[in-house]
């Protein structure tokens, strides 16, 4: 079978090669079999802590929900009147206004080149529109039951929840997607209310804790990661009090998710660790490390 | 690619073929086997699987086996076709999903395939590619009637994705329980018996082929100016986006070098802008999707060949280009560094700096004319894979294959469960035993002994060698290629 001269010796040496006919069986399986196997090579190593500090940007989601729908539960019951929520809201948003620029004395600003006055436009036309509409928000699902419209709340805003972008690089991750969801529940919401202002309120609350709160949150979180995390604990407890003011069971069912969350999840997926086995060896796809855009621009 | 164009319609009868002399037949009969190749890939579509099927197909019947292949319909090419020297092939109508693999459901091809294997006699199944749904279908089926299976894996697979670990988990109940199986490369068996959980003594390692004669030097090759040549689909995994960065380095770098890039795909688009941005039309040329009887050709025209593919587990273009007597550059990844030996051939890593280092090695070695003639690279590389070589080879891997026993339904149920995990293992399992109750009935329809047996066309009482093709087919009475 094979013609080269060292098979007379009795010490062949079996070769990786295909080109040469070696005087071994086609399904000889060498020492040096799978010799080139690495494993876990680009595995990435987790911090307890570390883990905990991460998971804190769910747990602002989670408290942002339950708030919007605590506040919601209240104007339903009218124990609060819109006004005190509108003013409080304004204040608040101007505070996290100002703030958004103090973190990062105002670079970012200047990077993106926007200008105040086209916030202020923004802000104007927005709230404008929505206090137009809000008469036709508030008789727009008239016709459906009211069954209906809190079973497809509670479907938009775990559909916010899912696709939220909480850092992760996965195709699921759509903040628009996600926005719109929690938009769209605000107005389903919104639409029980017993006035066309309560309405009003309650979607700019939304946009508030939906669009804007996360924005301020993301820069607190990668310029001032302590305040971030006292932030967080503070809009927690609040909503859990929040909560506890309404039910008592619900309250306790929500501190116990959050807790597992923040505490337990971390643990898990660090013992998950122990078990990983990320194979790798000369099949595997090369990966381009350079960046050749240079050579378009 | 290494695919005689002949295939598609039968024109072609492969010259080197018919080297074997007829005698030869009677000394091969008293092994000969009848082998029913099953791939979604065949003729009219082109790449690497469907050459290998055909062309490993036809040195069987050379080699005195009967040989049949069976395919999904490809529009309006199906039913029974016959090819060079008798081949058939049967194109079921069955309807394809995506990339041109059925749909499978494990169960619905099995009245079609039962039937085909029983009239035609079949004792080994014989399938191809992991993408190809029907041939695992087959595997499974023919598993289920006692039939002896071997598997050729053609390509490398990952780990580290969902999709992968689905797919690695489906080979690993696919082959669990076949008899053997063949991969092209040493680095494919590693992949395969890595991702399907395989006892690494039933995987041999078979290399591909090229035909010699189809890829000959130009001796009257230009001198004036050198010649990269880049033949390869223009799609991310073949490394268009390296080509992208290697081109302006080159070229400015160089004032006599030219590039010609055969071949099409989604990736044309940034050659296009790097040959825009750098004025550089009159030295890359692009010339779109490449016959295969045009490869030698375009191979021929220049001094160099660049294979930057990302993952590989053969590579028979390196072997082609070679064989063409040019000097190969390529990114050493997959099978790559077993396919040809150090002198001919230069390493590099993936990415754009390393391979112009390797090419401006070559491109050295070229102008210091310290690189072997075209002529002498050519008879080197000749020797090395020949469809003759890979026949015999199959044909060793049949004969161990036919001592030993097929699994018996309760083996392979236990097999099935203590293989595949408990819950996929449980879930087969049940899907095998639905499988077989599935063929007893089938079997009470239309027992074995009311099918038709057919006419070999090939193999040791075939009747394509003695009689002239046409009253052959009219014993066969079934619909033929109009073509021939």
């Amino acid at each position: 079978m094979c013609d080269q001269p060292e098979t007379h010796t009795t010490e062949v040496k079996w070769q990786k090669v295909l080109y040469k006919r070696q005087p071994f069986p086609d399904n000889y399986v060498d020492r040096r079999f799978l010799e080139e196997l690495r494993k876990n090579i680009y595995a990435r190593k987790y911090q307890y802590w570390a883990v905990v500090f991460e998971s804190s940007v769910v747990i602002q989601q989670l408290c942002s929900v339950c708030v919007f729908v605590v506040i919601w539960w209240y104007m339903d019951e009218g124990l609060l009147a819109p006004h005190w929520l509108l003013g409080t809201g304004l204040a608040s948003s101007l505070i996290g206004y100002v703030l958004f620029d103090l973190i990062d004395g105002g670079e970012g600003r200047q990077k993106s080149g926007r200008t105040r006055w086209a916030d202020l436009k923004s802000a104007l036309v927005f709230i404008t529109f929505t206090y137009g509409f809000s008469p036709v928000l508030k008789t727009l699902t008239e016709s459906v039951s009211t069954d209906t419209i809190y079973a497809m709340s509670v479907f938009m805003l775990l559909g916010h929840l899912i696709f939220f972008d909480y850092g992760a690089n996965a195709a699921i991750v759509s903040s628009t997607l996600s926005l719109n969801m929690a938009i769209f529940a605000s107005v389903c919401l919104a639409s029980r209310l017993p006035r066309s202002l309560h309405a009003f309120i309650m979607v700019t609350f939304a946009i508030q804790i939906f669009a804007l709160w996360p924005m301020l949150q993301k820069k607190l979180k990668a310029r001032t990661p302590r305040s971030y995390v006292g932030v967080t604990l503070l809009f927690a407890i609040s909503a859990f009090g929040g909560l506890l003011s309404i039910s008592a069971v619900g309250a306790i069912l929500f501190a116990l998710l959050l807790v597992s969350i923040s505490c337990l999840c971390p643990f898990y997926l660090i013992r998950l660790q122990l078990f990983k086995e990320n194979i790798h060896g000369p099949w595997d796809e090369a990966e381009i490390k350079e960046d050749l855009s240079r050579f378009l621009s | 690619m290494a695919c005689r164009g002949g295939g598609g319609d039968a024109k072609a009868p492969s010259a080197p073929l018919f080297l074997v002399s007829p005698g030869s037949f009677s000394t091969c009969t008293a092994h000969s086997h009848n082998i029913c190749m099953v791939s979604d890939f065949f003729y009219p579509n082109m790449g690497g699987v469907e050459s290998h099927i055909y062309q490993l197909s036809q040195c069987l019947i050379q080699r005195g086996h009967k040989v049949i292949i069976v395919t999904h319909a490809y529009g309006n090419r199906k039913g029974i076709r016959y090819l060079t020297n008798g081949l058939k092939v049967y194109y079921l109508p069955l309807k394809v999903m995506y990339n041109q693999s059925t749909a499978t459901t494990l169960f619905h091809s099995l009245p079609l395939l039962r039937y085909i294997f029983v009239r035609e006699r079949v004792t080994i199944v014989h399938s191809h590619s992991s993408f190809s749904s029907m041939a695992h279908d087959a595997l499974f089926h023919a598993k289920t009637m006692g039939l002896h299976t071997v598997f050729t894996d053609h390509s490398l697979f990952g780990f580290a994705d969902v999709s992968s670990v689905l797919t690695n988990k489906l080979l690993t109940v696919s082959l669990c329980d076949t008899n053997h199986i063949i991969c092209v490369s040493y680095t494919s068996k590693e992949n395969t018996v890595l991702r399907a959980a395989l006892n690494p003594e039933i995987v041999s390692v078979i290399p591909n082929a090229v035909d010699p004669t189809d890829f000959t030097p130009d001796p009257f090759r230009r001198h004036d100016s050198i010649t990269i040549v880049v033949i390869s689909r223009l799609v991310y995994r073949k490394g268009t986006d390296l080509l992208c960065g290697i081109i302006p380095e080159l070229c400015q770098k160089y004032q006599n070098l030219n590039f010609i890039i055969g071949g099409e795909g989604p990736k044309r688009i940034i050659l296009e802008e790097v040959r825009e941005r750098y004025q550089l039309h009159d030295r890359v040329h692009l010339l779109g999707a490449l016959q295969h009887k045009d490869v030698r050709n375009v191979l021929v025209q220049g001094h160099i060949f660049l294979n930057t593919s990302l993952t590989e587990a053969f590579c028979m273009a390196i072997v082609e280009a070679a064989s063409c007597g040019l000097q190969v550059v390529s990114t050493k990844v997959g099978g790559i560094p077993e396919v040809l030996p150090e002198n001919l051939i230069v390493l590099c890593e993936p990415s754009v700096k390393s391979l112009c280092e390797g090419l401006e090695k070559a491109i050295f070695q070229l102008k210091s004319g310290t690189l072997p003639t075209p002529e002498n690279i050519h008879s080197i590389v000749k020797t090395f894979y020949t469809w003759r070589n890979v026949a015999e080879r199959t044909e060793k891997v049949y004969e161990l294959v036919l001592k030993e026993d097929v699994l018996p339904m309760d083996k392979r149920l236990d097999r099935l469960i203590s293989h595949c995990g408990s819950v996929t293992g449980h879930i087969f399992a049940l899907l095998a035993v639905f499988n077989y109750l599935f063929l007893i009935f089938l079997r009470w329809i239309t027992p074995d002994s009311t099918i038709d047996i057919a006419i070999d066309a090939t193999g040791p009482r075939g009747a394509w060698t003695h009689h002239s093709p046409h009253g052959e087919k009219r014993g066969e009475n079934k619909k033929v290629s109009k073509t021939r």
